[in-house]
């Protein structure tokens, strides 16, 4: 058992033990929170990945600039501790629990019968192609992946305009 | 370093898209020198004549000869170009329906008609993505514009709730098609799907063909959210009618024209390297279900917008009919979907399912002039003061249409012919096509069920028809105030689904072209 198998074994318990406090977290800042350590963890595994880059984006992005905003946001509505009992069992509510139950397990099982890989991608080559560099990501991005690339720059902008004409108080 | 030659040849399909997304930024930038109660009526205009030159650019596209692009991300083919075409109709139609609308409320903007392009502009892109990544991008550009598009008119509940509810299922839903791309990726080892043929067979060899079901099962069940397929139908009835009406138009052609050909590309590719048993068996019982459900359900509806949106989901049933008739085995004979060729259509064996092909590409043109209409004449009717008491759309709004404006009454009658496909009409030979496309591929039984249950749907939608011709004036019925631009979009739709109803001839010419689909 090497060191990256018990370093993914942590950072995977982590992340989830956080994502799931995100949900089942009473106040709002309590999740925001969780949230960021849902990050910082998730960024653990793309160093894990070989993908630093990545990673330090996610540190710096999401767990850095994001949740602080959201974190303004939900200070400035100030919301209280959700105080409603909890959800009612309807048929529809069962149904579609059994119903994202048996998803889940079938995935697992799914996931569980993949062969072992029988290619290693181990550190040394990543460290010889420079994988995971930002010289590497910005070769590929503006040439291979250029018409993604664009395509999110289109989203980007959608989804700002999109934001302010929601946002606007009265049309 | 190894740099990929990108020559204009790699750019020329995304023009239309390009022609859209300046177009929107003009109007954007337009705002900024206006004041409150500027005069707005150019907007209108100005997004009409953008999506007439893109839609006229893609028709010229039409002829071009299909390649991949951008390394394979792309596809440049007729297929692609004629979704263009067609969406660039619903824009330019549902624009000229919004200026009308808009403007008995005061509620002109540039950001409106903006989104309203950069929509279409993510839906002619979302057509010629032929790489997980880039799909899942432009589907997201369509639906991040449609959600606020949903939300633009907050006067009241109900554009709110349907704009969140929308979100919050699209949200879902794009998870959904993005993790089943990740499982794909994972089985393959490449997001490009023409490349994915080879790795998939290697996959289903090495044992790791639950991976490769779970994927494509889960990527069908994104794109049946967004082309609303019962079972996941539920949003749609809300969403359509809380959305502003030229929004619920445009969902109802264009975003469900562009998710369909999307779900076409990715299930070719994916159904190469795969049993085809899988795709068929999810679309019959998808276009099963969808056909049944829709038609039933919109019976009871006395709110002619709710009828309309269960009866968009009635039809996404019949073009399921056309997609599950692309994976049809003839028995003793192996699957073969890819030709000696990597053109879809080119060769002679594959009859059946370019007539299919050609029979969803016809049928969603046909859905789109006869939908947007009928929302034209939805919102010509409605007044914003009943919104709130949900009788803006009641049949009660139609009755003796007929002696008040007879020329909407003659337009309405005829969309709704159309949409229940009786001939002379666009609609009738829509379905003509693709339901004789499902009998050649051997689809005799769910045909005996379209037929049947568009049988049933004659009954709404020839209800509307008898209120508006038979039924007395009301009394006390408010005056209708006309719009000349929404008017013009009647006329248009009114002449192309009764003309092209009489004469398909040069429609189906260019649909032969179109019913080619680059696979390579």
């Amino acid at each position: 058992m090497n060191i990256e198998l018990v370093l993914f074994g942590a950072f995977a318990l982590l992340t989830l033990l956080s994502a799931g406090l995100v949900i089942f977290a009473k106040s709002a800042i309590s999740s925001a929170m969780s949230l960021v350590a849902t990050f910082f963890f998730l960024a653990g595994i793309y160093v894990l990945l070989w993908a630093h880059t990545v990673a330090v984006l996610q540190v710096l992005v999401y767990a850095g600039a994001i949740m602080v905003l959201f974190l303004f946001v939900i200070m400035l509505l100030n919301l209280g501790e959700e105080t409603s009992a909890g959800p009612r069992l309807t048929l529809s509510r069962i149904l579609g629990g059994a119903a994202a139950a048996g998803l889940l397990v079938v995935l697992v099982m799914v996931i569980w019968r993949i062969p072992a890989p029988t290619t290693t991608f181990t550190g040394a080559q990543a460290v010889a192609s420079g994988f995971g560099t930002l010289p590497a990501i910005g070769q590929v991005i503006y040439t291979q992946w250029l018409l993604p690339f664009e395509a999110v720059s289109l989203l980007l902008l959608v989804a700002m305009v999109g934001a302010v004409v929601v946002a606007k108080s009265r049309i | 370093m190894n740099l990929p030659n990108l020559t204009s040849a790699d750019f020329l399909p995304l023009l239309p898209a390009i022609i859209l997304v300046v177009g929107a930024c003009i109007l954007l930038l337009s705002e900024v020198f206006l004041s409150a109660h500027s005069s707005r009526g150019y907007q209108a205009v100005l997004s009409t004549a953008t999506s007439v030159i893109a839609g006229a650019v893609s028709l010229t596209l039409l002829t071009e000869p299909a390649r991949a692009v951008f390394l394979g991300f792309g596809a440049m083919d007729p297929f692609s170009s004629f979704l263009t075409f067609t969406v660039c109709v619903s824009l330019a139609l549902a624009s000229l329906t919004a200026a009308g609308f808009l403007r008995k409320r005061g509620a002109e903007r540039g950001e409106f008609y903006a989104l309203m392009l950069f929509a279409g502009a993510g839906m002619s892109l979302l057509g010629l993505s032929n790489e997980l990544i880039t799909l899942f991008v432009n589907v997201e550009v369509l639906s991040i514009a449609t959600y606020a598009l949903t939300s633009y008119l907050r006067r009241g509940t109900r554009p709110s709730e349907a704009g969140f509810k929308y979100f919050i299922l699209g949200a879902f839903s794009s998870a959904v098609l993005l993790y089943g791309s990740a499982l794909l990726y994972g089985a393959t080892g490449t997001t490009l799907l023409s490349d994915m043929s080879g790795p998939l067979r290697a996959a289903m060899a090495n044992n790791n063909g639950a991976l490769v079901y779970a994927g494509a099962v889960l990527v069908a069940a994104g794109f049946s959210f967004k082309v609303a397929a019962v079972p996941f139908h539920m949003w749609t009835p809300d969403v359509y009618e809380g959305a502003p009406t030229p929004v619920t138009a445009l969902m109802s052609a264009g975003v469900k024209a562009a998710a369909f050909v999307a779900l076409v590309r990715v299930f070719i590719s994916v159904g190469s390297g795969i049993d085809a048993q899988l795709p068929f068996a999810i679309f019959s019982t998808l276009a099963l279900l969808t056909m049944v459900a829709g038609n039933l359900l919109a019976i009871p509806q006395r709110n002619v917008k709710r009828m309309l949106a269960y009866s968009s989901i009635a039809h996404a049933g019949y073009l399921l009919l056309g997609v599950a008739a692309l994976f049809v085995s003839a028995p003793g004979q192996e699957f073969k979907l890819l030709g000696p060729t990597a053109l879809i259509g080119a060769s002679p064996e594959d009859v059946a399912r370019v007539d299919a092909l050609r029979g969803i590409l016809y049928y969603l043109l046909a859905y789109t002039f006869t939908a947007v209409g009928a929302f034209g004449v939805v919102s010509l009717l409605e007044r914003r003061e009943d919104e709130e008491k949900g009788t803006a759309w009641d049949l009660e709004r139609f009755s003796g249409l007929a002696q008040r404006r007879p020329g909407w009454a003659f337009a309405m009658a005829a969309f709704m012919l159309s949409l229940a496909g009786i001939p002379p009409t666009i609609g009738f030979i829509g379905k003509l096509i693709l339901f004789r496309a499902a009998v050649d591929a051997g689809l005799v039984g769910l045909t005996i069920i379209a037929v049947l249950s568009s049988a049933a749907g004659a009954y709404y939608y020839l209800r509307v028809v008898v209120y508006m011709y038979m039924r007395p004036v009301p009394e006390g019925a408010h005056t209708l105030e006309r719009s000349w631009m929404t008017e013009l979009a009647l006329v248009v739709s009114t002449v192309a689904v009764v003309l092209l109803g009489i004469l398909p001839g040069p429609l189906t010419e260019w649909i032969a072209q179109a019913g080619t689909l680059f696979t390579r």
